[in-house]
């Protein structure tokens, strides 16, 4: 059964944020325990760019889910904010870069590296397909395990947002390696893993290009998130293949599917809407154009699009 | 035939392998890096003598003529010492080198050699460039007043959609010897000095956005020695374009006119590539030599620098870059570092 999704606009003071978290919980009715010792804070910091690219969850809205954890929970409660190595980023720098060493000073809480905790390895089914994944046990073990992710597009997967995000926490760097097989990955690990709540960073989403949607939503269920974050961005979430492939799966279902809060159809207007099969699509196609163009003629390819054509096929 | 090796086949040494194959009377024999997929590539290339370490590359008896050293910064120094000490001529990705104090010790070595040393200072070869060079050479634009440069992008952050760490050497200062100022500013100051000749420094303020001990973004004002003109240099590193997106504009202002950059690149990236490639798919059917990267208005640049280099050992003439370009430039980043931490 789907969940309820909170929707809640503000503008971008912390203290603004903070409140429209407030707010979203309100709608949800959140209250998953009453007793919490420790936190898990999983943030999506992909690469180095800027919350303000569209890309990486805005310290702001940490900072709120921060003060909201403190407030409900007491304020020695212990908060990790947790990322793990990528392919092409390594988390300590990006803490640094991006503002959560600052921020994790100022609110006296811990950044974790997820890909420096002890790894359960742990494998799973899905579509016929054994997977494995190497799980960090601190999310494990945390009490409460809070997912942040941001609001956008994505070439492989059309729309990213709260079950993608989960897939950042498999402890190995190299999540290229899923990347053949990219749904059923993202599904194998949401079969591993169940955030307790998801608070989506949809102040500046990305779509064809970044906008300053001043967005909060929350829900406690992951796929239920997805299923209304694709209506935002313009597309029918039926037709987006790893949420086809979790409804399948059993991680969730669009039956029962509550949006309170903000107007839907209103911030689907306001979303940079791009083509799907363009974002899909477009850039394997050029990129095979140029492998025959060089084949044909002899040409150089440029070093930033040689791999990439090596790895289209 | 002039016998080439190479020395580190990152991305940078890949480019210049690739446009080697396009350049008459250069044979590849010999490459060196720590990387053996680098080195598989350059063996499927036909490079058979293959080296992990650079100094086995250079001692052993290949009878190359010249190196392409296309390491990271703070190995530049050393290798180019040990390339010109082996009797080789050195083409040498920028920066020169990461400090003054080696640069002055490097062009003191060329003297002392007699071989060529010629830095990869692409830009200049830019098409676009060349115009507003001959432009202003003209007398075009009047009288050069004051030069506008900047180059806005992602610097080593750069993200392919095949990702790959960002190299760690990156983010140690003694290692990287700089930050945006010396990785982009290099470029436009040395087009400034191209444009308006030697220069000092008026002002200069750093950024630090992303929290890194290297500036990741500075605006430099110049002021050319021999003349009025002062130029304008904004750098940064802190932008996500992605390629073929290239944020790249430099303007010269004259009291006669001006010529912008913005006006001699293609205005539609795509449409452009669609039309170079269209006329070297012809020029290869007519059996004629293509012009290659010519489908990308950018890299273009660094086949042209790389053929200037063999050229100019084959007819014994100076390179248009050498290593005292290559000192003027760092003398003027270091510079406005000083300038910088005084304000």
């Amino acid at each position: 059964m789907g969940s309820v999704v909170g929707l809640v606009r503000t503008q971008s003071s912390e203290e603004q944020i903070r409140d429209a978290i407030s707010k979203a919980l309100e709608l949800i009715d959140f209250n998953a325990k009453n007793s919490v010792n420790s936190v898990a804070v999983k943030v999506n910091l992909c690469y180095y760019w800027h919350a303000a690219t569209g890309y990486t969850t805005d310290p702001r809205v940490v900072a709120g889910v921060i003060d909201m954890l403190r407030e409900r929970y007491g304020k020695d409660i212990g908060i990790k904010i947790v990322e793990a190595d990528a392919t092409a980023m390594k988390t300590n720098h990006v803490f640094l870069m991006l503002g959560y060493e600052k921020l994790a000073n100022e609110k006296k809480i811990e950044l974790f590296n997820l890909s420096h905790d002890n790894l359960d390895e742990k494998r799973v089914n899905v579509n016929g397909r054994e997977i494995m994944f190497k799980i960090p046990k601190s999310l494990l073990e945390a009490d409460l395990f809070v997912n942040v992710p941001k609001l956008k597009l994505m070439g492989a997967t059309i729309i990213t947002c709260a079950l993608k995000n989960v897939f950042g926490c498999i402890g190995s760097p190299r999540k290229i390696v899923y990347h053949h097989f990219l749904n059923e990955a993202i599904v194998g690990i949401n079969k591993i893993l169940h955030p307790h709540l998801t608070i989506v960073d949809g102040l500046t989403a990305l779509g064809r290009s970044p906008v300053r949607l001043g967005l909060i939503m929350a829900s406690c269920d992951p796929f239920s998130i997805d299923w209304v974050a694709s209506k935002i961005m313009g597309y029918d979430p039926s037709r987006i293949d790893y949420l086809k492939l979790a409804r399948k799966e059993g991680i969730g279902s669009p039956n029962g599917i509550k949006i309170l809060g903000e107007d839907l159809e209103k911030l689907r207007k306001m979303f940079p809407h791009a083509n799907a099969f363009g974002l899909k699509w477009s850039n394997k196609i050029l990129l095979r154009l140029l492998k025959f163009y060089s084949a044909i003629v002899g040409d150089t390819v440029p070093p930033e699009l040689e791999e990439n054509i090596n790895a289209s096929h | 035939m002039l016998n080439v090796g190479f020395i580190g086949l990152g991305k940078m040494g890949r480019l210049h392998m690739s446009n080697c194959l396009h350049i008459d009377g250069v044979r590849m024999v010999a490459a060196a890096d720590r990387s053996k997929k680098a080195l598989k590539r350059a063996k499927s290339l036909g490079v058979s003598n293959l080296y992990i370490d650079y100094r086995d590359l250079l001692s052993d008896s290949l009878d190359l003529d010249a190196v392409i050293i296309s390491l990271p910064n703070f190995l530049h120094f050393e290798s180019i010492r040990s390339a010109l000490e082996a009797g080789l001529n050195v083409f040498v990705e920028k920066p020169l080198a990461n400090t003054v104090e080696e640069c002055r010790e490097i062009v003191k070595l060329v003297e002392a050699s007699g071989r060529k040393l010629m830095i990869g200072h692409c830009m200049r070869f830019m098409e676009a460039i060349e115009k507003m060079k001959d432009s202003m050479d003209k007398g075009h634009i009047g009288n050069l007043e004051v030069v506008t440069i900047e180059e806005v992008i992602n610097g080593p952050f750069a993200h392919a959609a095949v990702p790959s760490p960002v190299s760690e050497w990156w983010f140690d200062p003694k290692k990287a010897g700089g930050g945006a100022l010396l990785d982009l500013g290099y470029h436009l100051i040395d087009l400034f000095r191209f444009f308006a000749g030697d220069c000092r420094v008026l002002f200069s303020s750093l950024d630090h956005k992303f929290n890194l001990p290297i500036e990741d973004g500075a605006i430099v004002i110049l002021h050319s020695i021999g003349s009025s003109t002062k130029g304008i240099i904004n750098v940064g590193w802190y932008q996500k374009t992605v390629f073929p997106k290239f944020n790249l504009r430099l303007i010269l202002h004259g009291n006669a006119g001006y010529v912008s950059s913005d006006d001699l690149v293609p205005s539609n990236l795509y449409f452009h590539a669609i039309k170079q490639g269209t006329k070297n798919l012809f020029l290869k059917i007519v059996g004629k030599k293509i012009r290659p990267l010519s489908y990308t208005y950018y890299y273009e640049s660094y086949y042209k620098e790389l053929k200037h280099f063999f050229d100019s050992i084959r007819q014994d003439t100076h390179p248009s870059i050498s290593a005292v370009d290559g000192l003027k430039t760092i003398e003027i980043i270091e510079e406005a570092y000083k300038v910088c931490n005084r304000n």
